[in-house]
């Protein structure tokens, strides 16, 4: 999970980095008229997205008609596609020179890497790209809680080496980057960094701006760190927005779910297109099933057809989850036709038939929309599940007529894909013709 | 038709542990089996457990803190530590892990020093920082680990699964011999791997190995750490990967095939899913997003890079099927049979839950008690034998026996205070099982000890002590427990009130005792014991409901027969009439006056098993007298008065030969609630140790899973 850059800063306090003061968060222009302003003041777009730098989201302001226009211009900035709800205010910090700080996870080899760089404030990939040279690198192989002195040290040395002028916070640079490790490390972080990390002139060093990735897979343990900077622990945000009511709603029943379509809960159909949704096992065919549906489209339907959702329905959910799951795209405006895929391994077929079932019978008693579902299953517990679907369909034929589930492997699932697809078409053009 | 698999040397797996731990390799050429280990048994780690063993995986033993000592699956020891495991099963070589993330990176690190060389770890959503840990460790002690959140590993050929990958995966069919050639698959997405096996499968192509890397964002071994490696297993024609945006293991892979070219000298079809995905959105795998400004971790960088290393790459199941069916030209199989095996499956009837036992296999004829046939047990063990024989599984040797004894008998002598704050009830059982409640020296010994055995031999002890008091012959007991006296001559002098027994007399009691220890889960007093037992209660509060189900209508009996035999004996005597006759008017009356022949009949067995072995018994002791002789005729009189089978059963041949011993008729239901304590203390060790807690107990769906029948040497 991403954090806003005032939410970091706080974590970087926490571990005694200085930070240049903040004024306030605005979610408006009018919240202005409540800080007092002690001009030069940076005025920061808070978005999750990067590049904001590029796009117009960072400014400064001398005084206060200059704050006013810079903040009633970057409400109304749209940076990469994400609107801006609020704005850092702080005070501006007198630069003299500008070093780039982080630690990362290695892509490669999931270990630690501290990089440090004098060349700091730009883009830190054009530096690696043109300049190797500037850029220092350290691989932790393994994992240690704190950094050790040593280490510290050769990162300070190597940034007074390429830049002289910091030989007189040598001393304190050794600091800050122990500090930055201990703040990753306790806070369970991906990425942390510090570009730039400002050294002012009366040899201060100040986090200027702050990039904070914390693991999402720790958040449950980093609940107090949470709490302190504001964040319910049980809320949940992208790497770049923040989620949509479907997303959330998923999120509180407890599976992750991503709207495909931008601005969902009013989106607008095109009349020729048919739009399916997803309910398709574990995250992988929950990625590689969205894949499918627009190939089958490309290929088929002249690619008219559009997957709405991303969705990880696998391990093991329980039978009110897997009814929730069929809940949320029966209630979803653009769903035209649910493809579903149920392949048992830690789940089962069985749970997933009777959550199904469950909930379209709910639908067709208190009379929800009922949108057709194509699918197959196969694997863990199938033959009970089988039964019970035999069954269902006996003692409540009504609710399941729109219910066509393949038991069985001797058809493989993009096939199955295909011939849901062409239901769809066929309801849609039954539908169009009947409402004429 | 059966097809033989392939022995586990040929196989991948045993080719990955020759890789890392040659010696094991070795071993396992001499053992032709691949010993598994599973760690952490809560729903899912034991359900799988037995999912795996029913595909044919050898799973040596389980890990469960605070479940150390207890049984997995009724058979399956579980231990406290994967160290503890591997002391005792040195030639584990693959444990999966099914813990919780919260809890994972301990056990992981656990397996991974206690030397075990394929670790899969099943766990999902474990924090990045833990899994650092557990790559620090892994690397150190060169363990090949796949995940986490893997869905697991599995090896058609071979017939080996360690994980929850479901059972559609299909090997190369050479004749009715399974060959070991195929496809191997290697996935970052479970489902992935179901659906490319069984797209792979519906063209003819095996699958040799499939093998779930993990979803995670950091994993254990990635593509390029295991590519290689299978290449240079002789049996794989062809690598399948599944790979997903996120991360860069995808290009790392083909960067390295464009580096070391000779180590990659087979076809490689990549399956890349994510071309439609959003950037900086998490797609249920942490590692399944593309973080925005960087230049790998796309559909795009990933297919690219694939490509440039010369890797067909794919991104539809149809295309896949087209890519590996043009590189290999062949099938392995017969698709046909591939369908109708898994149409076999899935037309089977949903399996009928069933639950096992280990103790006593109750058939109609035939008690079998851990393979021992009871009559043989009666024969030839004593009481405390086969009282260690229940709760163990084995006889006692010598000085087990006579600390058993010790036990045993201490536990006749030492006092019980609270006898007096129970009223007098002439209910047999109800006293005992009120006894058991109140007795202080009862539960402190429970709680002292873990050792079954012990518990049980105690156990016995006190339940004399409690008869002896309510039969009036305490103060026996008392005198003779300042001599040394063994425990057959206590339960003499308890029950029956004589001092100085005749050796003969004793042994054809204890005998009697023994014959009664156990029926199974069938009866309802085994059953109450379950019941409580399933919600764990206390050992004497489960053992005083058991007890307290043995009435007039359940093992009670006996007290009525031995009054029928008696009068049945005297009636021919007073009249001076054959015992045939007395008995056939006595039960004639009887009948009509609307009562019921007690010691006939019995729910399973139209011959008791018991029955020969007591009558033999009594009639070596010198105590085959007349009542005996009656108990032999009484089946075939009652067939005279009603035109009905009702033969002989246990209660009744007891109450016979208690008859001809001159006992008093009361000490036949002593005899059976005496005896029966060992079995009970058997159920209740058996179902806190082997079953979870408060299930719900099906006793028709009980299946006996312990020794087959055996002899007793």
């Amino acid at each position: 999970m991403k954090l806003y850059e005032y939410e970091a800063k706080q974590i970087f306090e926490k571990f005694g980095l200085t930070v240049p003061k903040k004024i306030g968060i605005i979610e408006n222009v009018n919240g202005l008229e409540k800080l007092s302003l002690n001009f030069p003041i940076m005025i920061k777009a808070m978005v999750l997205i990067g590049g904001r730098g590029k796009a117009g989201g960072i400014k400064k302001a001398d005084n206060s008609t200059e704050a006013r226009d810079i903040c009633s211009k970057m409400f109304d900035l749209i940076i990469h596609g994400y609107s801006i709800k609020k704005l850092l205010l702080e005070e501006a910090v007198t630069v003299s020179q500008e070093i780039y700080l982080s630690i990362i996870t290695d892509p490669a080899t999931f270990d630690l890497v501290i990089v440090a760089s004098a060349s700091g404030g730009v883009d830190i990939e054009e530096v690696a790209k043109n300049h190797p040279e500037e850029i220092w690198k350290k691989t932790l192989v393994d994992n240690p809680k704190t950094l050790s002195e040593e280490v510290s040290k050769e990162a300070a040395d190597f940034l007074v080496g390429r830049n002289p002028e910091l030989t007189s916070v040598e001393e304190s640079l050794s600091t800050v980057i122990m500090a930055l490790f201990s703040a990753f490390q306790q806070s369970e972080a991906k990425i942390c960094e510090i570009n730039p990390l400002i050294v002012t002139n009366d040899n201060q060093l100040i986090a200027a701006d702050a990039k904070f990735v914390l693991d999402d897979n720790s958040l449950y343990r980093q609940a107090p760190l949470l709490k302190s900077i504001g964040i319910d622990p049980r809320s949940k945000r992208h790497d770049v927005s923040e989620q949509t009511k479907y997303e959330a709603q998923a999120y509180i029943i407890g599976f992750p779910f991503l709207d495909l379509l931008d601005n969902p809960e009013n989106f607008q159909k095109e009349q020729d297109k048919l739009y399916v949704g997803l309910v398709p096992g574990g995250a992988g065919y929950g990625i590689f099933s969205i894949d499918e549906v627009v190939n089958v489209g490309n290929l088929y339907f002249d690619g008219k057809v559009v997957p709405i959702n991303f969705m990880d329905s696998g391990g093991g959910p329980s039978l009110s989850e897997v009814a929730d799951m069929f809940h949320l795209l029966m209630d979803h405006p653009a769903t035209d036709i649910i493809i579903t895929s149920r392949f048992g391994g830690i789940s089962s077929c069985d749970i997933f038939i009777q959550g199904l079932i469950m909930a379209l019978r709910d639908r067709y008693i208190s009379k929800r929309r009922m949108i057709p579902v194509f699918g197959r299953m196969v694997g863990t517990d199938l033959a009970a599940a089988r039964a019970f679907l035999d069954k269902a369909k006996g003692e409540s034929p009504e609710p399941l007529k729109d219910l066509h589930i393949v038991v069985g492997n001797q058809k493989i699932m993009a096939d199955v894909i295909k011939e849901g697809i062409e239901y769809g078409f066929e309801i849609k053009k039954q539908e169009e013709t009947g409402g004429n | 038709m059966t097809i033989k698999k392939l022995s586990v040397e040929q196989g991948l797996l045993h080719y990955f542990i020759k890789q890392v731990r040659p010696e094991l390799a070795e071993n396992i050429t001499k053992t032709k089996t691949i010993e598994t280990m599973i760690v952490g048994l809560g729903r899912q780690g034991t359900r799988h457990a037995q999912l795996m063993m029913e595909y044919g995986t050898n799973v040596t033993c389980g890990v469960a803190p605070g479940k150390g000592g207890t049984l997995v699956h009724e058979k399956i020891p579980v231990y406290e530590s994967a160290k503890d495991a591997v002391e005792k099963h040195p030639n584990i070589a693959v444990a999966s892990i099914w813990r919780h993330h919260s809890t994972a990176k301990d056990a992981a690190i656990e397996v991974i020093r206690a030397g075990i060389p394929i670790v899969v770890l099943i766990s999902e959503f474990i924090p990045l920082k833990d899994v650092r840990d557990i790559l620090v460790e892994a690397r150190k002690h060169k363990t090949i680990l796949f995940g986490g959140n893997t869905p697991g590993i599995i090896f058609p050929p071979e017939g080996i699964k360690v994980g929850m990958l479901p059972d559609i995966f299909q090997a190369e069919l050479i004749g009715d011999k399974v060959g070991p050639k195929g496809v191997t698959i290697l996935s970052r997405s479970g489902a992935i791997l179901y659906h490319l096996s069984d797209a792979l499968a519906s063209a003819g192509i095996a699958q040799n190995g499939v093998l779930g890397v993990g979803g995670d964002g950091a994993i254990g071994s990635r593509f390029v750490d295991l590519v290689s490696r299978i290449m240079s297993y002789e049996n794989t024609d062809l690598i399948v990967i599944a790979g997903e945006i996120g991360g860069m293991q995808e290009e790392l892979l083909a960067h390295d095939m464009v580096s070391h070219p000779e180590k990659y000298s087979k076809p490689l079809i990549a399956l890349i899913s994510g071309a439609n995905a959003p950037e900086g959105k998490t797609m249920g795998h942490a590692g399944a997003v593309i973080s925005p400004g960087q230049k790998f971790g796309t559909y795009k960088s990933k297919r690219e890079a694939l490509e440039q290393a010369g890797v067909t790459v794919v991104n539809h199941q149809c295309d896949l099927i087209e890519a590996v069916k043009t590189k290999l030209n062949r099938s392995y199989f017969d698709v046909e049979r591939y369908y109708n095996k898994m149409q076999k499956k899935w037309d089977e009837k949903p399996p009928e839950k069933t639950w096992g036992t280990l103790i006593t296999n109750a058939m109609p004829n035939n008690l079998i008690i851990r393979g021992y046939p009871l009559q043989d047990i009666i024969a030839k063990k004593g009481l405390l034998e086969t009282s260690y024989l229940l709760q163990v599984g084995e006889f006692p040797d010598e000085s087990t026996l006579v600390e058993l004894e010790k036990i045993a008998v201490d536990a006749t002598i030492q006092p019980f205070v609270n006898q007096d704050a129970v009223p007098p009830c002439p209910d047999i059982s109800k006293m005992l099982g009120t006894y058991l409640l109140l007795d202080t020296r009862l539960s402190n010994y429970v709680n002292s000890t873990s050792d079954k055995a012990k518990v049980a031999a105690f156990s016995l002890g006190r339940m004399l002590r409690y008869l002896a008091i309510l039969l009036g012959n305490i103060e026996m007991v008392e005198n003779a427990s300042k001599g040394d006296v063994s425990f057959r001559n206590m339960i003499y002098v308890g029950l029956v009130g004589e001092e100085e027994p005749d050796p003969l007399k004793a042994k054809l009691l204890e005998s009697m005792i023994t014959a009664c220890v156990d029926h199974g889960i069938t009866p309802p007093s085994a059953q109450a014991t379950l019941v409580l037992a399933s919600t764990r209660a206390n050992f004497e509060v489960a053992m005083s409901a058991g007890l307290q189900a043995i009435t007039d209508v359940h093992g009670g009996a006996g007290q009525k027969a031995a009054g029928f035999f008696l009068s049945v004996a005297k009636k021919a005597k007073e009249e001076n009439i054959d015992l045939d006759e007395a008995t056939f008017e006595l039960m004639r009356n009887t009948i009509k006056a609307g009562n019921r022949i007690e010691g006939l009949g019995h729910r399973i067995h139209t011959q008791d098993p018991r029955r020969d072995v007591l009558w033999q018994l009594a009639e070596e002791a010198g105590y085959a007298k007349e009542c005996v002789a009656i108990s032999k005729m009484v089946s075939d009189v009652f067939y005279r008065v009603r035109g009905m089978n009702l033969p002989i059963n246990v209660d009744g041949v007891i109450a016979a030969i208690v008859a001809d011993m001159k006992l008093d008729p009361k000490i036949a239901k002593a005899i059976f609630v005496f005896g029966r304590t060992a079995g009970l203390a058997a159920h209740y060790y058996e179902e806190i140790s082997t079953q979870p807690q408060m299930r719900q107990l099906a006793f028709d769906k009980a299946v006996y899973k312990g020794s087959s029948i055996r002899d007793i040497s």
